[in-house]
Order: C-alpha cells, then structure tokens, then sequence
C-alpha cells in the first residue's frame, strides 16, 4: 500500500478572495472525497466566521485519493493555509510539510500583497509552485494579464498554467493532474529516526489534543513513546491515522512522507506546539527540523464585559477558544474604571478581531476592548529592559534611559494613482521609505518601514479608504527602534481612567489627544454636573473638553393616572445601569467607552 | 364597607379633530347616538363600582368632555352621587376645548355641581394652535373663561404647552403674559412630547424642535413668571394661586387610590394597577369587562418604593428621606438638586429640571 512516490502533498496559496476555499472544495468533489451535497459550505473554512469573513483562520488538512491519466492512484494532502498576515508563522509551517503549492491568482485582479508575501514564502521553503488562473469565467477576466503578471512580477513561468473557475467547476481536473505531474513526491525515509513536523492541533473532549503532522523520516505507530523535542513533553500514542473531510481515519502506522494526526491524551494544547518535531523518546533524531518559533503575540488589549457581572463567562470563554489557540493568551486584569477583565495578547489586528468576534457571537457575549498596544521595550535607568504590553505598566519618564517600539517592513500594493496620497499616509505614520517597484503600468508595490503601533492603529481601514479599496498589504516584524515615546491619560473630572490611557510617539502625542478628547465629549452622556475632559502627558494636560450638565429632561404629562410610561422609563434606567461605569461621581455607559475605544475612519 | 376615599377618573374618548400631538385614546366620533350610548355605559358602570365609599374627586378628561356635552356629565354625576357619598367639598373638574363650550355648557355643569374646569389654552399664538391642530383660536379661549366665571365656575386651570417646534422663548412669554391675564387659579405646563402615532411623529425629520438649552431657558421664564404672580410651584409642571391645587391630580402624585371609567382609562385600587381596554366598542358592549384587573399582580415592595420615589418627587411634598440612600441624597443635595425639609426630601426647582436622572440616582 505505502508507496512514497505516490504521495503529494500540497497547499493552496492565494491572496484574500481569490478562490483558495472555492478551489479546495472543488478539487474534494471532483475526486469524491465528499459528495456535491455535503459541500454545501465550504469544508476547509469550518468556522462560522471564516465563512463570512472568507478567509481561513486555522489550518485544517485532508487525504484524498485521485486516479490520473496515467492509470495511477494518487494520495494528495492538502494541506489548507491561514491566509493573513497574522499567521504568517504557521503558514510558513504548513508549507514546509508540502512539497509544492498551487497559487491561485484572480484574472480579475492580478497578483496582490499576501500572493506575492504568499509566492515567496513558498520559494524560500523549496516548494514547486503551480500557478492557476481563477475565475476565468467573470466578465473582466484577464488571464493573459495575471499569468504575464506571474512572470514578471514573482519571476516564474506560467504561460502553461491552468485557467479555471473554481466556482463553475471549469478544468478541475487539469489542477490536479499537473498536481500529480509537477509536484514531487516526498522525500525522506521510513528506515531513520522518527521525525514529523506540527503543523496544527485542536483540542477534542475525548481524545485530548489531536496533533496534526507530516511525518519527514521515519514512522509513527500506536504505543509509541514520542517526544516533542522543543517543549520537550513526551507522550504515549493511543491513536494514529489519517484525515478524511468528515472523520479522521485510523491506521496503525504513518509513513515518511504521510500526512496525518496522532492522539496521546494531551491535556495541554501549549505542549504541541506548531513548529516543533516529534521523535521517539528512546530513539531519538539527532537534530529537530528546522524553522521552529516560539510564537509571541504582537498586539495586546484589554477585554472587559460591558456587564461587570458576566466576568465569570467571559474567563470561561476565553478557556475554551484557547484549547484550540495556543496563540491566544491572556491573564486576568483590574481597571479602576471597567473592573475585573482580561489582558489578551494576540498575534496582530486580525487576530485579536476574531477572538472578540467569537467571544461575542459563539458566547454571546458584550464587550469592552481597550485600544490595542504593541509590545515596548524600556531600558531603566539602572539599566534593566522591561517589556511593556499595557499602558497601565509604563515606568515613570524620569526612570526610562531608551524606549524602544517594535518595527515592521511593510507592502503594499496600489494602483499607481494612489502612490502620492499612500506615500504621504506612511510618511504621515513614520514610515521609513524603502524601495518602490512598478509591478505593471498600473500598479505599483512601495516597501515601507513602520512602526508596529502605528499599524494597529488603524492603519489597512485608512490605508483602504484612501485607495478606495484596492491596496493591499502584507508586513514582517524586524526589530526595535528607539523611539521617543510618551504616555498618554485621559482623566474625567479630574479622575485618571485607566482603561483610556495608551503609549504614543510624541509628536502625535497632541493630534490623537484633541481627537479622543473630543470624542468623550461627544459619547459621554451629559451627567448632572459639568464635567471636564482632560488628555495629558507625564502630568501635564494638552487636550481639555467640557461635558456640560445635563438640562433639562423629558417631562411626561401622566395622564389620567396612567404611570405605566414613567415606570417603563424607570425600566429602561435600570437596564442602562447594569451596562453603566461608576467611577467616582461619574457614570459612563458601557456603550461609550465602545464607541470611543473603536478606530476612527476619518485620518 | 371601605373606608380609604376614592377618585374618580371619566375618560371622554371623542375629538371633533385628533390633535397632531396627541397619542390619548381618541376617536372622530360625534354623532349623539354614540354619544348617548357612551353615557349609558359610564351611568352602567358606575352604578356596577357603586359601594357607598367616598369620593373626593372627579375628574372628565379626554378627548373631549366638552364635545360630550354637559347634560350627559350631569347624567353620570347623579348616578355617582346614588352609588357613591360624593364629599361634600369633593372637587369636581371638567376638561373643556374652548371651541366646544359655551354659556349653557358651563351654566348645566354649574347646576350639576361640577366646580373647576380646565381649558386647553395651548398657546395664545393662533398660528401656534393651528399649527398644533388645535379647533379653537386665543379668543375662544377668552370667551370660554368669561362663560365659566359667569356660570360661577371660578376654579379655572389653563393648560399651556411649551417647546413647540419653532417656538421661542419671547413667543412662549407672549403665551404665557396672556394665560395671566385671564387670572387662572391655576396653570398646567407641559413640554410637547414627540409620540409614536401621531402626525407629529410623522413629521418628524421635518419638525425642529427647541433644543435641551432652549427648552431649560422656556421652564425658566415659566418658573420665574409664575413666581412673580403668586403662583405656587406645587408640582412638577403645576402651579396654584392661593391653595388652589389640583386635587385630583394630587391624588395621582401621592397613590391615592381612584377608578377609571371608559375606555384606555386607568386604576389604582387594591395595590393593583389596571386599565380599560382602548376600544370605544369592547367598552360599550360590557363596560365592566373590558379591562384588564385579572392580570394586574399586586404591586410589589419594590415596586411600590420606586412609585414613591417616582411620584412623590414631582411634589413639593417629597417623599420620606429614610427611603432613599442618605449619601445620595448629600450628593444630589450639594449640585442643589434636592433640597430636605425635616425628615422629609423633595427637588428643588433645578432638580424638577432633571428630575429623571436625579430619580435614577436615587434608586437601585
């Protein structure tokens, strides 16, 4: 049955909406790994809200046989890739456990950031690349243009390269014969020492974490002893086996070259992690493969529940999304004006919006989100570093020799038009310029370093709706950079609110305090004092609004006796209160902090 | 037998036009069929509540009582004085729209015993009360209070309205300059409210309404101007010359218990609240059956607490300072919201202002 020469495994990469899910579901139902039916949704992106974001978070994999032109039976791995920026790490790992990828590129659109970010990531990892033209069938396709564009632009041939339309159905099966032509097969040998790649996990109520990898060297069976050799937690295997769409599949043995998952009642998703090699603890490899991070998370934020009293199910909530997220970490924490939340760190924007987006919608939870911060590093005085991931942790001015923020290189790619205004929008947000290159007569990719606060402050909403909605962007973290950066609090009457305070480079320092200031004025509701609003820096205020009292309210004729309008307004009240702030003599609703704490659209 | 004194409430649901502000249960109905069917259904119902209590007040609101006419009041006022043991200083008031009265209405509800009446004045502004969709004009309003006082009638309350669309506070002086000098003993002043349901609602994205400043700057001038006359500030959007209050009314402010007769009208009685059911035909057909007394629950603790609270400080009264927290109280009494007068706490006229949110603070 094993024969090595007949495996190929394989990941679809793409830009964002460019068909990857569409083409993944086709190539399944062409080869009746499921039926039309059963593809009613898109399998690969099983989430909810993966579905309406279009986009796949989390890596899934299947096994799927194909019999081809030449009378053969294939087994093809698929091995499906988070498609953002954020997952950059674990889609470099998913490619290293594939020996070719097929890059979709949309004959409407060309080649974009993440194809380009995409297509490299996939070259550095030695893969084959097959590239596809997708959705031929729309009006204003241009294949000639997007397979041109391959060429010049990535620097690979595809003059030969499939047009398709994933959607239609339209030459599925010449993606998959040159899958079996073009990608090699594995290498690797069943005879060495055991060593498989993590490439994904997920937690399941009664297996324990199931633990998906490709097996490099070697072979994995039931009972035996492996060894994760970074984290170094060593397990019995009670289950192996392969992936199907629908179930997984036991087996008793995983090849060199195979795709599959293992069991071994693991309780914690963190002693899997991705990235890291799995050997037999008595006869190990001498070396783990290469390429294995630690992942840190880049963007912090605090998340509160807009009722204090569902802090309880929002721990709760937060348990179970890790299970399955070891990416997602988070420790309880207390603000003087929100109460009893948590500190989320989360790997980028993206991230840290599903994460919320799930908390709300799959636990039906409200919540407060603190503005999102990056992680500084501080050297003291005394010549210790601390890293910073919470505004609430900033040292004193006068004990900080050096601050240092963290720095991204930067993509984007626009339409030629747009380089002056996405020019001055970097320049606007320290960018650095690097380099511009013309991909085409109209587009154009202008490379940029820039600090990683300045991204999360909303920069891809600006950065589209400056370029109505046609740039893109990818980006990489490089380092630090020292950095003249100040903390800036905001205090209502008087009365320093934690929660709004957030590190900022001084020169914005005044612009983005005017803004918020004036943002509370607008949200806070007039309380029955005049209360003023102030934005400050080390002590000094730079931003002052006023709240002014309230003056009047409704007043209701009670007709006839008729009281019920007054008590459903006393109902009403009551309602807010649970959703109302106090801190002080002021009380804020939950609804303000939200609308203050949500990005602007409007610099 | 009981022993507590009642209220009576008649709610009178015909209009000869629906105002465009108004969302009280009203119909276009005037024909003297229905009319008289109607009054036969108050007569039967209130022979059905007829238990010999007392009664201090009786009110007809509407609608229009004055469209009813005069002889149908009186009609139902001799069955309330068989069934019930109408005071002999109970207060008895009837709504009047100045277009529907004249010299021989007020002269048969003088001789039926009724002693106050309270005139729709609105405004002074005929463009104003056009505007509102109001029948009548200033000078209707002039002639309805010289028939009453004539028919010796002498308790006269006008009611007014202010933050009207359009309207500032020199032209709500003009009203109000106006409303004195037909020396009402007493003045009801409501703020125009914008209601779902009715033509105003309608219009409302063309409709500009003063602004929260505008309208503090309109209650102003109408504390400070009925101060300078003399009147007492009683109540929320009330105001009496020399003790003339609004009993009935006052009952309403300090959970006194009354009945309502007629469609949409309401009852307190027994700790239960409970209404009529608003339609004119349901009523007509079983004037006893139609409300709603079988779901009304007892009012809670709680309950009864927020009415004391909600209803005890639209007074000068005030409610028990024990019942609300005390440090609260110091809070709200230090903005000069509230004001205590022995063990007793009521708003001041700032805190009438914003007498919701100062209610919001003081309970739970």
């Amino acid at each position: 049955m094993y024969d090595i020469k007949k495996i190929r495994n394989f990941s679809i990469i793409a830009h964002i909406d460019h068909g990857k899910s569409t083409l993944a579901d086709r190539l399944l139902e062409y080869t009746g790994a499921v039926e039309k039916r059963q593809v009613e949704e898109q399998l690969l992106d099983n989430m909810e809200l993966e579905r309406e974001r279009g986009i796949t978070i989390k890596a899934r994999a299947v096994r799927f046989p194909y019999t081809a032109d030449d009378g053969e039976t294939y087994e093809l791995n698929l091995i499906d890739t988070p498609g953002h920026v954020d997952f950059g790490y674990e889609v470099s790992r998913s490619l290293t456990a594939c020996e070719g990828a097929v890059l979709i590129v949309d004959a409407t659109q060309g080649v974009q950031a993440q194809t380009l970010a995409n297509a490299y990531l996939a070259v550095d990892n030695d893969l084959e690349i097959l590239p596809v033209i997708n959705k031929i069938d729309l009006p204003s396709a241009d294949a000639e243009t997007a397979k041109r564009e391959i060429e010049d632009i990535i620097g690979i041939p595809a003059s030969d390269a499939p047009c398709i339309s994933a959607k239609m159905g339209i030459n599925i099966r010449e993606v998959l014969e040159r899958i079996v032509r073009d990608i090699p097969c594995p290498k690797g040998s069943p005879e060495k020492p055991l060593r498989a790649l993590i490439f994904d996990s997920y937690y399941d109520a009664y297996k324990g974490v199931v633990v998906y990898l490709r097996v490099m060297d070697g072979c994995l069976k039931v009972g035996d002893r492996v060894k994760m050799m970074h984290t170094g937690a060593a397990f019995d295997v009670v289950e192996v086996g392969t992936l199907s769409a629908f179930s997984l599949d036991k087996r008793d043995c995983l090849y060199a070259g195979e795709v599959g998952y293992f069991t071994a009642a693991i309780k914690n998703i963190g002693d899997t992690k991705v990235g890291d090699t799995v050997t037999l603890r008595d006869e190990p490899a001498d070396e783990p493969l290469p390429g294995f991070k630690k992942v840190q998370p880049m963007v912090f934020s605090g998340v509160y529940p807009a009722d204090g009293a569902r802090y309880g199910d929002l721990k709760e909530a937060l348990e179970k999304l890790q299970l399955n997220d070891a990416s997602l970490v988070f420790e309880p924490e207390t603000s003087a004006a929100l109460g009893f939340g948590f500190r989320c760190g989360f790997l980028g924007l993206l991230h840290m919006e599903i994460i919320d987006e799930r908390l709300e919608r799959e636990f039906n939870l409200d919540l407060i989100t603190t503005a999102p911060s990056v992680v500084y590093e501080i050297v003291l005085t005394d010549g210790t570093t601390v890293r910073v991931d919470n505004p609430a942790d900033y040292p004193d001015p006068a004990r900080i020799s050096e601050a240092r923020e963290p720095i991204v290189k930067a993509s984007v790619i626009t339409p030629t038009e747009f380089v002056g205004p996405v020019m001055q929008f970097c320049l606007d947000r320290r960018g650095t310029y690097l380099d511009m290159k013309y991909l085409d007569p109209t587009r154009a990719e202008l490379l940029y370093e820039l600090p990683l606060n300045e991204i999360v402050y909303d920069f891809f909403d600006t950065l589209k709706s400056k370029t109505r909605g046609y740039a893109s962007l990818d980006y990489e973290p490089i380092g630090y950079r020292k950095s003249d950066l100040v903390k800036l609090d905001i205090l209502l009457n008087g009365e320093l609110i934690d929660a709004l305070s957030f590190i900022v480079h001084a020169d914005h320092a005044y612009a983005r305090a005017r803004k918020l200031v004036e943002k509370l004025r607008d949200n806070i509701p007039r309380q029955l004092f005049e209360l003023p609003v102030q934005a400050a820096v080390g002590g000094k205020v730079i931003a002052r609004e006023t709240v002014r009292a309230m003056r009047k309210d409704v007043l209701a004729k009670c007709y006839g006796g008729d009281i019920t309008r007054k008590k459903k307004l006393l109902e009403k009240q009551k309602e807010g209160k649970k959703r109302m702030r106090t801190f002080g003599s002021v009380q804020i609703p939950s609804e303000a902090f939200m609308a203050v704490l949500k990005p602007d659209d409007d610099d | 037998m009981q022993t507590q004194a009642i209220s009576l409430y008649y709610h009178i649901p015909f209009c000869a036009r629906k105002c465009r502000y108004c969302a009280f249960y009203s119909l276009a109905r005037t024909d003297e069929g229905t009319f008289d069917a109607y009054r036969d259904a108050l007569c039967a119902h209130t022979r059905a509540e007829a238990d010999g209590r007392a009664v201090e007040s009786v009110y007809f609101g509407g609608g229009t009582p004055s469209l009813f006419g005069a002889v149908r009041i009186r009609d139902v006022l001799n069955d309330v004085r068989n069934g019930f043991s109408l005071l002999p200083d109970a207060e008895i008031t009837v709504e009047v729209n100045p277009a529907t009265a004249d010299g021989q209405f007020f002269r048969t509800l003088a001789d039926a015993g009724v002693n106050r009446v309270s005139v729709g004045m609105q405004s002074s502004d005929d463009g104003e009360l056009a505007f509102l969709g109001r029948t009548h004009t200033f000078a209707d309003t002039v002639r309805c209070v010289s028939d009453a006082r004539d028919a010796g009638i002498d308790d006269v309350s006008l009611d007014l309205l202010f933050a009207l669309p359009g309207q500032d506070v020199e032209r709500f002086r003009k009203s109000l300059t106006d409303a004195f000098s037909l020396a009402p003993t007493h003045l009801s002043v409501y703020s125009l409210q914008l209601e779902e349901g009715t033509v105003f609602y309608k219009q409302r994205q063309t409709l500009s309404f003063p602004s929260e400043d505008e309208e503090e700057a309109q209650y102003d001038l109408l504390c400070a101007m009925t101060a300078e006359r003399g009147y007492e500030h009683y109540e929320i959007s009330s105001f009496a010359k020399d003790r003339h209050f609004s009993r009935h009314n006052l009952r309403y402010w300090l959970r006194g218990e009354y009945l309502g007769f007629g469609p949409a009208a309401h009852s307190f009685r027994d700790r239960r609240r409970f209404s009529n059911t608003p339609d004119l035909d349901a009523y007509l057909a079983d004037p006893t059956g139609a409300n709603d007394y079988a779901e009304a629950e007892r009012i809670s603790e709680t309950e009864e607490l927020e009415e004391t609270v909600l209803l005890g400080l639209r007074t000068t009264l005030g409610i028990p300072a024990r019942i609300v927290p005390a440090d609260r109280v110091d809070r709200l009494e230090s903005f000069g919201l509230l004001r205590r007068q022995g063990d007793r706490v009521a708003l001041t006229e700032r805190g009438w202002r914003v007498s919701n949110a100062v209610i919001g603070q003081l309970l739970p």
